[in-house]
């Protein structure tokens, strides 16, 4: 088994790192506590290469594999501390960007695909309801076929990159009684007729990605922009979620390798009672314990990413890899404010917005109790 | 004749002071030395070079000569090298200088040692010391073949003492028509100020970007150094940002200073600014920062808001 | 026009976190002035004026790693004169210089100085060598005359000059010339498809006597650790009292 990065990973990998913490760490603190949307930044990590990472690059992505992509996600994770930045550019990648990818026509790929690669456009998906979350497939928004056109009527809530978002893959029936079967995927663009992006939704943590709820009131949109099959959205939306379980948490590796290091640099320059805390056994304790999370994090989802590019099933992986790394990072930030001290509840010393961000990981892209439920179920119990 | 050569600098008006630094090298390196000075109407600047100690004050003086573009300037200086049979071309690290000299080396087939602080015997040879890496290290380098080109950091040579016996003033004759024709002056963009010259002032009072605006920055660093008759510098940033203009940067790149006193005010203490500052007697820094690298430097350190600060002690100057 | 940018690959000046510190295996960055280069000549041509991007450095196989840099940011092609050997900055001149005969470009422009070397020589002496009109520590570049001149605005000891030069000229950047752009993947992925010629001295004919020579290297002695003062009047009072510099 050949750990080693090859020569052409090491300068991707580099220059992602080099790029975000030179062009992507200004106004954080500010931006978290205004709840304000980097755009800048989301541009100038488009014209790098971010949101086309894994896109074949005829539709002008970088084509690169999954082991690639998750490095360069993770190493982006480490160098960049605006992680509300990084979960909008992975709602993009894999709720819209994905999902075009693998059920596009042709059309639909030449025609949206290049904008969402480069920066230009912001794509995002509504599939969760006021009522349905982790039911996802009990969505009640209706898309009725009406000539050359899709009529959606419904609600949906917790739509990241929604106030900015200029594509959504919305998920509705075209016939309630088909139950899943019935779910369809649709390409909205903003401002269709109808379409009404309500107010923002304030939220605890990753701040500076915008979210809103989204209402469709007659909403029309027209025929080839059906995403894949009528009633093949369920099925569309469960091989997106995979991608987006294995992948959704590369960054919070890398943003856990950084609080790790944080944490080592105050331990050792920290001094109390004439020694530097680290010395201190309940201190090197917990730094240990963040240290085996960051490496086992890092582990899973580098053999999940393998998996999915030798075409391996990684339904029980990705799974896996989305509940580990998020308890992983959550405890990783709890710890790092413990260690921290008083210093760690300050907002200026930035730690504290970790774990404010880290605790939505926990929520997104299916719960960890839904993710508990799909690794119980397949070990047979 | 003359063992070596040294360009002598000026602005038109007065020879710069600093580049009579270079005669001191001259006289540690021994031997005979004239001084070179190049411009139109030189009247009265080469009387003021006579008694440095030189064996002649060789003036080349022509009107193609009224601006020191580097071509028709290092055409002149290695003409002058060799009729004098010069083994060192010397002269005091500055714009002016570093734009023409090396120029005048290649010419001349020599090679150059820029900024050369000190210079030792070892082996039976001279070696020069001179800073590298931001002058963070200093390198000992020894140079072979017949001539050199050397130009001195000005801070870490005493200005000559101006006593000798006058010396005579020589013309020197070069084919003006053959001088080469590429380049041409525009124009030029400097101010001329009451304060001291900044590499030569006693006191230097020197800003970074904390210091918000270019009227934040005048007010404070401009008041402060009035009030002790000093000059101003700035850090890479507070000029980037438009605060201070090009001339006042100090650093690895810019000037090297090395005053009785430099005041450092919301200066972090960069690498490559404290190559222009680490020769000043006493250093004060002035941040909010407690971290910051300056501190490790400073001979004495407050840490506190500069805008705060300055003003306080710019009144207790004035009240004596 | 033709634009042949020389840069040089040094150990990265914001790595250290001691200044100057031997660190084993210190990472290598191209020279930030030659970066401003690199930028300004991607400029030119984004602007029109230029149609090639040159790229030449001297240096053995690990500088490689700089030049595919330069190529991601979008110089079109490069060559590595092959040399390990320390060399002094008129070496390095006369080995340009048989560059420049080889590529004959139109303008060469390159940075001031080399922020490990800081000699600031080498440009310099490059156009004495080949008799061309320079522009050294310039900040603003502007073609004239369906680019015959390059008028450009130089930052000096006392302010700023501007000097016009006619072309093919050697220009030496300065600082605020530009900001140069950071390399981008899909830059990266193109510049695995740009060639890299490899030359040596000889094939240029260019015989390196090493007539500097570097005989030792030493850290300066550190400055005594100073004092914090609490006030402005106690820093006044030493001023006065202990410093005697008031």
């Amino acid at each position: 088994m050949d750990f080693a990065w090859s020569d052409q990973q090491r300068e991707l990998l580099d220059a992602v790192g080099r790029f975000a913490s030179q062009q992507l760490n200004y106004n954080v603190i500010e931006n978290d506590r205004d709840g304000v949307f980097n755009h800048d930044a989301w541009k100038k990590c488009g014209g790098f290469g971010i949101q086309g990472l894994p896109v074949p690059t005829e539709y002008g992505g970088l084509g690169l594999d999954p082991l690639t992509t998750v490095a360069a996600l993770e190493r982006l994770g480490y160098a960049c501390k605006d992680n509300g930045l990084l979960f909008s550019i992975n709602a993009h990648l894999w709720t819209a960007v994905t999902p075009l990818v693998y059920n596009g026509s042709e059309a639909q790929k030449k025609k949206y695909l290049p904008g969402l690669c480069n920066g230009a456009l912001i794509g995002g998906n509504a599939m969760s309801e006021p009522n349905s979350g982790s039911d996802a497939f009990s969505l009640t928004t209706t898309a009725i076929k009406k000539g050359s056109r899709y009529i959606l009527n419904g609600s949906k809530i917790f739509v990241t990159n929604g106030p900015v978002a200029d594509l959504l893959v919305v998920f509705a029936t075209v016939d309630k009684t088909r139950g899943p079967d019935g779910i369809s995927a649709f390409l909205v663009e903003k401002n269709s007729p109808g379409m009404n992006v309500a107010r923002k939704l304030e939220k605890m943590g990753v701040r500076t990605s915008p979210m809103a709820e989204v209402f469709f009131e007659n909403c029309e949109v027209p025929e080839e922009n059906l995403l894949g099959k009528e009633g093949g959205g369920a099925f569309l939306f469960t091989r997106s979620m995979t991608w987006e379980r294995g992948c959704i948490l590369a960054s919070a590796v890398g943003s856990m390798q950084r609080l790790l290091e944080t944490c080592i640099r105050y331990a050792n320059e920290r001094k109390q009672g004439s020694q530097s805390i680290g010395k201190f056994q309940l201190v090197a304790s917990k730094i240990v314990d963040m240290k085996l999370r960051v490496q086992s994090s890092r582990h899973m989802l580098y053999h999940y990413a393998w998996l999915s590019g030798h075409r391996k099933s990684v339904y029980l992986e990705s799974a896996m890899t989305k509940l580990h790394i998020s308890d992983s990072w959550v405890k990783c930030c709890e710890d790092a404010i413990q260690i921290h001290g008083g210093y760690g509840y300050m907002t200026e010393y930035e730690v504290e917005r970790e774990l404010r961000d880290a605790i939505a990981s926990k929520l997104y892209s299916g719960t960890s109790e839904i993710q508990r439920n799909i690794v119980a179920s397949m070990l047979g119990l | 004749m003359a063992e070596s050569l040294i360009l002598i600098e000026h602005d038109r008006q007065q020879v710069k002071r600093s580049s009579l630094h270079a005669i001191t090298l001259a006289q540690q390196l021994g031997g005979e030395y004239a001084l070179l000075v190049l411009g139109d109407g030189l009247g009265g600047m080469s009387a003021s070079l006579v008694s440095y100690g030189a064996c002649a004050v060789v003036v080349a003086d022509d009107p193609l000569l009224a601006e020191s573009l580097a071509d028709r300037y290092a055409t002149v200086i290695a003409e002058a090298a060799r009729q004098h049979n010069a083994k060192n071309i010397l002269g005091t690290s500055s714009t002016f200088s570093k734009d023409v000299l090396p120029r005048a080396a290649a010419l001349l087939d020599a090679p150059m040692v820029s900024d050369v602080v000190a210079i030792e015997e070892i082996d039976g040879s001279i070696s020069y010391r001179r800073p590298i890496n931001a002058g963070s290290m200093f390198a000992m380098i020894k140079v072979d073949g017949d001539r050199r080109v050397l130009t001195v950091r000005a801070t870490a040579f005493e200005p000559p003492a101006a006593n000798a016996a006058p010396c005579p003033i020589k013309r020197f004759e070069f084919d003006a028509a053959s001088l080469p024709n590429c380049m041409r002056f525009i124009s030029r963009e400097e101010r001329r100020s009451d304060r001291p010259d900044l590499t030569e002032a006693r006191v230097v009072v020197s800003g970074g970007r904390p210091l918000k605006d270019k009227e934040t920055f005048e007010r404070l660093v401009g008041g402060l150094a009035d009030m002790l008759g000093g000059a101003i510098g700035a850090t890479r940033a507070a000029v980037d940002a438009g605060m201070a203009p090009n001339d006042y940067q100090i650093g690895q790149t810019g000037k090297v200073v090395a005053p009785e006193l430099y005041i450092a005010l919301g200066i972090s203490g960069a690498i490559q600014h404290l190559a222009g500052i680490k020769d000043s007697r006493i250093i004060v820094a002035i941040n909010k920062d407690p971290d910051a690298p300056i501190f490790q430097i400073a001979t004495y350190g407050l840490v506190g808001d500069l805008h705060q600060i300055v003003p306080q002690l710019i009144e207790s100057i004035r009240r004596g | 026009m033709k634009i042949l940018v020389p840069f040089k690959s040094v150990p990265d000046p914001n790595d250290a976190t001691v200044a100057g510190a031997a660190v084993s295996t210190p990472k290598s960055v191209i020279n930030p002035f030659d970066e401003i280069a690199i930028e300004e000549a991607l400029r030119i041509r984004e602007r029109g004026e230029a149609t090639e991007i040159v790229g030449a450095t001297i240096g053995a196989p690990a500088v490689d790693e700089q030049i595919r840099a330069a190529l991601a940011m979008g110089v079109d092609r490069a060559i590595r004169i092959d040399d390990s050997r320390a060399l002094d900055p008129y070496a390095v001149a006369r080995i340009l210089r048989a560059v420049v005969e080889i590529e004959a470009p139109h303008l060469v422009i390159m940075g001031k100085q080399a922020v490990d070397d800081d000699s600031n020589q080498v440009g310099q002496m490059l156009a004495g060598l080949l008799s061309w009109p320079q522009a050294t520590f310039v900040s603003k570049i502007e073609f004239l005359d369906n680019k015959a001149h390059a008028r450009c605005t130089r930052e000096t000891d006392a302010g700023l000059e501007v000097v016009e030069v006619y072309l093919p000229a050697i220009i030496t950047t300065d600082l605020r010339l530009n900001e140069p752009r950071y390399v981008s993947l899909p830059g990266l992925m193109k510049a695995r498809r740009k060639q890299i010629e490899i030359l040596t001295c000889d094939q240029l004919g260019v015989t390196v006597r090493p007539l500097t020579t570097v005989l030792s290297v030493a850290r300066p002695p550190k400055r005594g650790a100073g004092t914090r003062v609490e006030s402005v009047e106690e820093l006044i009072t030493k001023l006065k009292q202990e410093a005697k510099v008031l």
